[in-house]
């Protein structure tokens, strides 16, 4: 036994100061009211009574004394706060693994699973064995303890309390990792998983080093209808038009009459009934979406009104890429062709800038260099450099050659879209000398000529000539060729990715050189995110709408995005009473006999009660004096 | 009176009654509504568990008692001692209702990660353990400081004894290069961080590391951290990396073409300046034109350029092998793998066992547009590695022994598992007479070779022509002799047998009888005597003499010499035995002989040579010569083709005005599946086909060059025939290519593919599967289907299981209206992970660690005593209150006993009066 409260010392202390008190009082002989009685033959009685009850009362003057240094002694016992430390290397320890993932919010369990395999959870705190201690784990896609390996029943239900079900899958691997670390070197281990059983196992399965594996589930039901995938992308060649595809899977076991509906920014935008066969997907696609929504939701529920087990996934976001005018500055001492390529695309915001008088101000999505390579201002955008200077361009010059083309050239870059560029011919030239990880996108047999790469974030593309001095200009490969550079940077087309997927590191583009991002949730709170590499990274875990800034005052820019969960083995609700791992089955977690553990001083403060008022009885009715 | 008085402190307990039960209410209430917290004086209180006030409705009662009280105590003096027991009583249950006060804490629970990865030197872990002890010294009195290691997996490390620091003697997991520290997982360490801070400290991390993570997402760890309330510091690793050279990639051109050279260019790491030899494999093979390099590297990255060129299309896997000639601490990092999927015609092996004559059928292949690779029997590819670069793979009359004895094995795997094609041409070397017969090609083939076709076959003449020179005098001669009657011994009675054995002239010692005159002919061979000079042309044309005038469906010459003899003319002789049907083998015993000339009389002659260095075998050899001569598979006669089923690839090609075909040899259809595809005006199979696993297995039984099929070659289907054939058969039809991209997360692969239609819009609905097998194991593959994410994106998942480069193949169908798949489009790439990441990269990535500081609310390089600082933070704890409470219920106590122990009034003699 340990004293947790006050110091030995001052237990004795406080102790034997009452206990003195105490006695001093019964020392001190209650003072008697003088009475004159005026018939004696009356003391008589009185003193005979006297002489027989002397012994009687003289034990109840011991007794009432005995019962007074008792409740001392346990008000300062109390006051020690006892521990009972002698078992306290071989008592369990245990990692309670409560699954927080998205088929946790399955509603067959009234008010949601969450909530049942919490009161599991709690009862089992509440069992914990005098040395026993636990640790508590919400596992979701990533596990994350809210506890520290403690006893304190306060703390444990505290943790218990703070696990919130997550849009996204759990990683019961990684989980398990985690509760074989935490339990290393430690006696007794165990390992709760309070789950709906909705779990991928572990492969290959973690090593928990003799820990026992136990398995709590909850769950009664597995009717659920999900969206399964929710995403919307621009036509390559008409981008003002879009195609949306759902993905809809029945994870019942009876045929469903489903209503999906569309909403565009919300209002409704479609709607239409469909019959799903049980255990089925359903893909439906609407082609030819008009581009001028924004934000568009999938709903799905069942035609007659009833509601399924998971509402998560009955909602699923997508954003539309954004065809903004994108802003181009032209660093140029004249070139007619580049700007009458520039002309051609209506989205196209250019500005023209001598290069005596670059870097100019406000922020760019693509800045063309014509024949000069300044230092790169931080909001330039993507970067093009036509015939750039030996100094400054990202990529090194090779030796000067004439007479060549294009003799090999990556058909599938994006760069090259709708060209051909096998009979352009080059007066004169530059051989590139790309750094590794550039890619070669075009080159004549003397050496790359047009490389496209990335520097710290920043995309560009390097042409070893200048198109004034071939007949490229004169093609309507030309135009072409400079609208898929600008096109490139903005990830507006086949790259695009109209939502996230919930469960995993996103990493969201944002504008060259942002070096900060502030993400808002969907719940509207807001947290600071770093950025790598041009782009904003974070891991997601709840489903919904996302706004993130980037950049500083003068060059922020807002960008928006979707998430969904997206997962149909996280939609398959149906619970599964048993769970095994490593082919091994985990038994039903022992709950322990609860009651007398670790706050002893409770129960000898409730002693404390009941004697004082048996005490309190006895003094009045004289059975103590 | 006394009823009067009882009947008053009753009213007085039940009042008392009614207002705990009262105020009992009015808390539940309160407690419902969440009232039961407030703040005052800027403190925030809080009632735990109000329900345990409920120990308070035991005030009646003692109101009650003290009613009923027999104590000699003035009525004020049992009022106030009620008074202290009731505040007695409250102080305690107001303990046991918890009531709380919170309050800040600036107590700092500090947790240091140190990596302990193999990255990291000792050097560094040194710097890592005297930082820790200054952070021992520098926490304050209710600091905290715990410490975790980590690699692969972090682990909490014990670091105080008898409240002194001691931290272990090495911080490592094991020795460096096992699998506990070939890995670092950062994120899993800042996991296991979060369960060591007690609820009532600022929780504080520092990062020792040099960075370099292999697993888990260290950025996006440290912003949940803080979003967490923890505040995460680095202290990057400065001490330079340890001797180190590390190939860290092998750049391939993306698109490559069969012929024409490329740069293979490898990026090599190492930490300081050294010297290494690489050496560059292309397949199996040192690459051919630049292999071995010894060079010198500098500190840092350095780049190594290899020319190369690939002959054949097909998948190629490049191996860069790192030799340091310097000190070098990890080796697994000096071996790199990369693939390259060459896109070229489609390629043919053709073995033949005549290599001279290979040239008809290669030509007519290549006209049709294929890479024809031919090769001699004992250069068939030993490898399924190897043998995977072909489309389509072709043995014509190649006799059984020449053929490499694993290799019948790997064309099996090839065909059944590979999807490859293979065809089995005849030859008087083919099926039966090849001694195919109960072989592994026999069980794949759709025909079966022991046609028993016996009782129709003609009869077999056979002449031993046998050297008895001077040279032959011995254990040659006589072995020559048990040769001769072994031959006799394999022959049936009605076959004709002749011997004849020459010196400077032949001499008939058995004259051409037929071979049931055993003990005849076995004295007469016995007759034979060593004699003089070598005279081979007279002897050879003796035996031709006497077979050309004998009836028989074989004619077979079978010449044994040991010496040299004069050429001229025999090479004429034998070209008018061949037209006249008599084939010769030639067999040369020691070292004396002209190979040279036997062995072109053998290969004009139809028939093969044998070179003997040891007489012993001479028999052996006999027999089975005579044994495939006497098979009497083989039908040679001029006869039409006949097509029995419709074919697609015979589309296009009259099979009806081929020229005759010259021979076959005579097998026997399997049953179905096998499939007759051409037949003879006999009804044997000519060519026929089954599909065997995923491949395609033929069987054709005439020959393919200008032996029976020499009508053929002068025929304009001729190549069209071939190539069609080949096409229809051959192992992966190409097809619309679609763009594959991976990416790449520790172990984890995605795979995306974006399918457009012809009109650029999304191609929908697509049923896709991915492929993935590690280079050189292509039999151990996994499959993994797609998921359409997205209008026309595909996505697949898979974890890599070990390290290499892996190839990856995916297949796009669609389905048509009648619900069956049609294959569409093919995708390919590929994936390198040659070895653990840990040994990719020595430097420390700075950087990493400071955004990591940044995003998760800490400092780059803190001092200890910054660590330890709580600034402004500061953290809220509840502080439970109770033992306050039982202190006050101990005075309460005292008191009440002094209340009720001393008289404290009413001291003075009751006055009679009062008696009264």
């Amino acid at each position: 036994m340990t004293l947790a409260g006050l110091p030995l010392a001052w237990l004795v202390g406080i102790g034997a100061g009452a206990a003195a008190v105490t006695v001093l009082l019964y020392i001190l002989k209650l003072r008697r009211r003088p009475v004159a009685v005026a018939f004696a033959p009356l003391w008589h009685r009185v003193l005979g009574d006297r002489d027989a009850s002397r012994l009687f009362s003289k034990l109840r003057r011991w007794l009432s004394l005995a019962l007074q240094l008792l409740l001392v002694l346990l008000l300062c016992l109390a006051l020690g706060d006892p521990r009972p430390s002698h078992e306290l290397g071989s008592g369990r320890h245990l990692v309670l693994l409560i699954d927080a993932s998205a088929s946790m919010q399955a509603t067959d369990e009234k008010p949601t699973r969450l909530d049942a395999a919490k009161n599991v959870a709690r009862k089992l705190v509440r069992g914990l064995g005098g040395s026993d201690r636990a640790l508590v784990v919400a596992m979701g896609a990533v596990p994350v303890p809210l506890s520290t390996m403690s006893d304190e029943a306060t703390e444990l239900l505290a943790a218990v309390d703070r696990v919130h079900a997550a849009d996204t899958r759990a990683d019961l691997g990684r989980a398990l990792e985690l509760a074989s670390d935490a339990l290393h070197g430690l006696p007794n281990g165990e390992v709760v998983v309070l789950s709906d059983g909705v779990l991928t196992p572990p492969e290959p399965p973690p090593d928990l080093g003799g820990a026992a594996l136990r398995f709590a589930p909850v769950g009664k039901s597995g009717k659920n209808l999900a969206i399964t995938a929710f995403s919307v992308r621009r036509y390559p060649l008409d981008k003002s038009r879009l195609e949306v595809m759902t993905e809809l899977a029945n994870l019942d076991s009876e045929r469903a009459e489903v209503e999906l509906s569309l909403f565009g920014d919300g209002a409704i935008i479609d709607s239409e009934r469909l019959v799903i066969e049980p255990g089925a997907r359903l893909s439906r696609f609407f082609p030819d979406v008009g581009g001028a929504r924004h934000a568009l939701e999938a709903r799905l529920r069942y035609a007659d009104g009833r509601a399924d087990a998971l509402p998560a996934d009955d909602r699923a976001y997508a954003l539309v890429p954004e065809r903004r005018r994108a802003k181009v500055l032209v660093v140029t001492p004249g070139n007619t062709y580049l700007e009458a390529a520039l002309l051609l695309d209506e989205y196209l915001d250019v500005t023209d800038l001598k290069p005596s008088q670059y870097p100019p101000r406000g922020a760019f999505d693509a800045t063309i260099f014509d024949g000069v390579a300044p230092p790169p201002a931080d909001a330039s955008g993507g970067l093009v450099y036509l015939n750039p200077p030996a100094e400054g361009g990202p990529v090194k010059l090779g030796k000067t050659i004439t007479g060549f083309g294009f003799d090999t050239w990556d058909k599938k870059s994006p760069l090259l879209r709708f060209i051909a560029p096998g009979d352009v011919q080059v007066a004169t030239g530059h051989a590139l000398d790309p750094s590794p990880g550039d890619k070669i996108v075009g080159a004549s047999d003397d050496g790359p000529i047009l490389v496209a790469g990335n520097r710290s974030g920043r995309p560009f593309v390097v042409l070893g000539f200048d198109p004034r001095q071939s007949d490229l200009v004169l093609r309507p490969a030309w135009p072409l060729f400079v609208l898929n550079a600008i096109d490139s940077f903005s990830e507006s087309d086949t790259s695009y990715v109209s939502a996230y997927r919930t469960g995993e590191v996103w990493r969201v583009p944002v504008p060259p050189g942002a070096r900060e991002a502030e993400l808002t949730a969907p719940d509207g709170s807001t947290h600071a995110v770093p950025v790598e590499d041009g782009r904003a990274v974070t891991f997601g875990d709840h489903a919904g709408f996302y706004r993130l800034t980037s950049g500083s005052d003068a060059t922020r820019v807002v960008t928006e995005f979707a998430a969904n969960l997206s997962d149909l083995d996280e939609s398959r609700i149906l619970p599964h009473k048993t769970l095994t791992v490593a082919s091994r089955q985990a038994a039903a977690p022992a709950v322990g006999s609860g009651g007398v553990r670790r706050e002893v001083w409770l129960w000898l403060l409730a002693a404390v009660l009941l004697l004082s008022v048996v005490e309190w009885i006895t003094y009045h009715r004289r059975v103590t004096v | 009176m006394k009823r009067t008085s009882q009947l008053r402190w009753a009213l007085a307990a039940l009042a008392t009654a009614a207002l705990a039960v009262a105020g009992y209410r009015k808390l539940l209430s309160a407690a419902a509504g969440g009232e039961l917290a407030w703040t005052r004086g800027g403190v925030h209180y809080e009632l735990l568990h109000p329900g345990v006030l409920a120990v308070l409705f035991v005030a009646p009662l003692l109101v009650w008692m003290l009613g009923r009280s027999l104590a000699d105590l003035p009525f004020g003096q049992r009022l106030l001692a009620l008074g202290f027991r009731l505040g007695f009583l409250a102080l305690l249950a107001l303990a046991l209702a918890r009531l709380v006060r919170t309050e800040d804490a600036r107590n700092v629970a500090l947790v240091a990660l140190v990596d302990v990865s193999d990255s990291v030197p000792d050097e560094a872990l040194a710097d890592a353990k005297a930082e820790l002890q200054k952070l021992y010294a520098a926490r304050g009195h209710d600091d905290t400081l715990r410490l975790v290691t980590f690699a692969t997996r972090p682990r909490l490390v014990e670091i105080e004894h008898d409240r002194k620091l001691a931290l272990p003697p090495s911080l490592r997991h094991g020795p460096r290069g096992s699998p506990a520290s070939a890995t670092t997982n950062i994120a899993s360490a800042l996991e296991l961080a979060y369960a060591l801070f007690p609820p009532d400290r600022l929780k504080h991390v520092v990062l020792l590391s040099d960075g370099v993570e292999t697993e888990g997402d260290l950025l996006a760890e440290s912003a949940r951290a803080r979003s967490l309330g923890v505040r995460l510091s680095v202290v990057p690793y400065r001490h330079p990396p340890p001797a180190e050279v590390a190939v860290v990639g092998l750049r391939l051109p993306d698109k490559v073409d069969v012929g024409q050279s490329f740069d293979v260019a490898a990026d090599v790491y190492a930490s300081r300046a050294t010297r290494a030899r690489a050496r560059l494999y292309q397949g199996e093979t040192l690459n051919g034109l630049d292999g071995v390099r010894e060079t010198s590297l500098h500190p840092g990255m350095n780049e190594l350029k290899f020319k190369s060129v690939v002959r054949v299309g097909g998948e190629l896997t490049y191996e860069l092998k790192l030799e340091p000639l310097g000190p070098d601490e990890f080796s697994a990092n000096n071996d790199y793998t990369a693939t390259l999927d060459v896109p070229g015609r489609p390629s043919v092996l053709y073995v033949e066992g005549q290599p001279n004559r290979a040239n008809y059928l290669a030509s007519a292949l290549g006209a049709q547009e294929f890479d024809v690779d031919v090769r001699a029997p004992g250069a068939f590819p030993a490898s399924l590695r190897e043998l995977e670069r072909y489309d389509f793979v072709i043995v014509s009359d190649t006799p059984r022994e020449a053929f490499p004895a694993a290799g019948q094995e790997l064309v099996e795997r090839y065909v059944r598992d590979l999807g490859g094609g293979f065809l089995f041409a005849g030859g008087d070397a083919g099926f039966g007479l090849g001694g195919w017969s109960h072989t592994t090609f026999e069980r794949l083939l759709p025909v079966r070779m022991d046609a028993e076709r016996r009782k129709e076959m003609p009869d077999v003449a056979m002449a031993l022509v046998i050297d008895r020179s001077g040279s032959m005098t011995g254990l040659p001669m006589e072995m020559a002799k048990s040769a001769c009657i072994a031959t006799l011994g394999a022959l049936q009675p009605d076959d004709m047998l002749e011997v004849v054995a020459f010196d400077s002239a032949p001499t008939r010692y058995v004259k051409l009888q037929p071979a049931r005159y055993r003990s005849r002919i076995q004295s007469d061979v016995e007759r034979i005597q060593p004699g003089g000079g070598t005279e081979i042309f007279s002897a050879l044309d003796m035996a031709y003499q006497d077979l050309s005038v004998v009836r028989a469906r074989r004619k077979h010459v079978i010449l044994l010499t040991d010496g040299q003899a004069p050429e001229q003319g025999i090479r004429e002789l034998v070209q008018s035995m061949v037209s006249a049907s008599i084939t010769v083998t030639t067999v040369g015993l020691g070292d004396g002989v002209k190979q040279d000339l036997l062995r072109s009389m053998a290969d004009a002659g139809g028939g093969r040579f044998h070179f003997v260095p040891d007489p012993n075998s001479l028999p052996k050899i006999f027999t089975r010569e005579t044994e495939m001569v006497s098979q009497q598979a083989g039908v040679e006669e001029w006869f039409p083709v006949e097509e029995v089923a419709p074919a697609d690839f015979l589309k296009g090609i009259a099979i009806g005005s081929a020229p005759l075909l010259h021979g076959y040899v005579a097998t026997e259809l399997k049953p179905a599946p096998a499939q007759l595809v051409l037949q003879s005006d006999r009804g044997d199979p000519i060519l026929a086909r089954w599909r065997a696993g995923l491949g395609w297995a033929l069987a054709w039984t005439s020959d393919v060059k200008n032996h029976w099929a020499v009508e053929w070659l002068r025929w304009s289907g001729y190549p069209k025939f071939w190539g069609q054939l080949v096409r229809e058969h051959m192992r992966v039809k190409r097809r619309h290519e679609l763009e594959m991209k991976t990416t790449v997360t520790g172990s984890h692969v995605r795979a995306t593919v974006d399918a457009f239609t012809l009109d650029e819009r999304f191609d929908d609905g697509l049923e896709s599967n991915l492929f993935v097998s590690a280079a050189g194991k292509p039999q151990e593959r996994t499959e993994h289907p797609f998921r359409q994410v997205a209008p026309g994106r595909y996505e697949a998942d898979f974890d890599l299981t070990g390290y290499g480069a892996f190839l990856l193949r995916a297949e796009h169908a669609h389905r048509d209206a009648a619900g069956e798949l049609k294959p569409f489009a093919t995708s390919s790439g590929h994936v390198s992970n040659p070895y653990p990441r840990e040994y990719a990269s020595f430097d420390p990535d700075v950087a990493k660690l400071t955004r990591a500081a940044k995003s998760g609310g800490g400092v780059v390089d803190p001092t200890p005593a910054a660590l330890f600082d709580p600034g402004s933070e500061k953290i809220s704890t509840q502080k439970d209150l109770w033992d306050r409470f039982v202190l006050a219920a101990i005075v309460a106590f005292l008191l009440d006993l002094l209340v009720r122990r001393v008289r404290l009034w009413d001291r003075k003699p009751v006055r009679a009066k009062a008696r009264s």
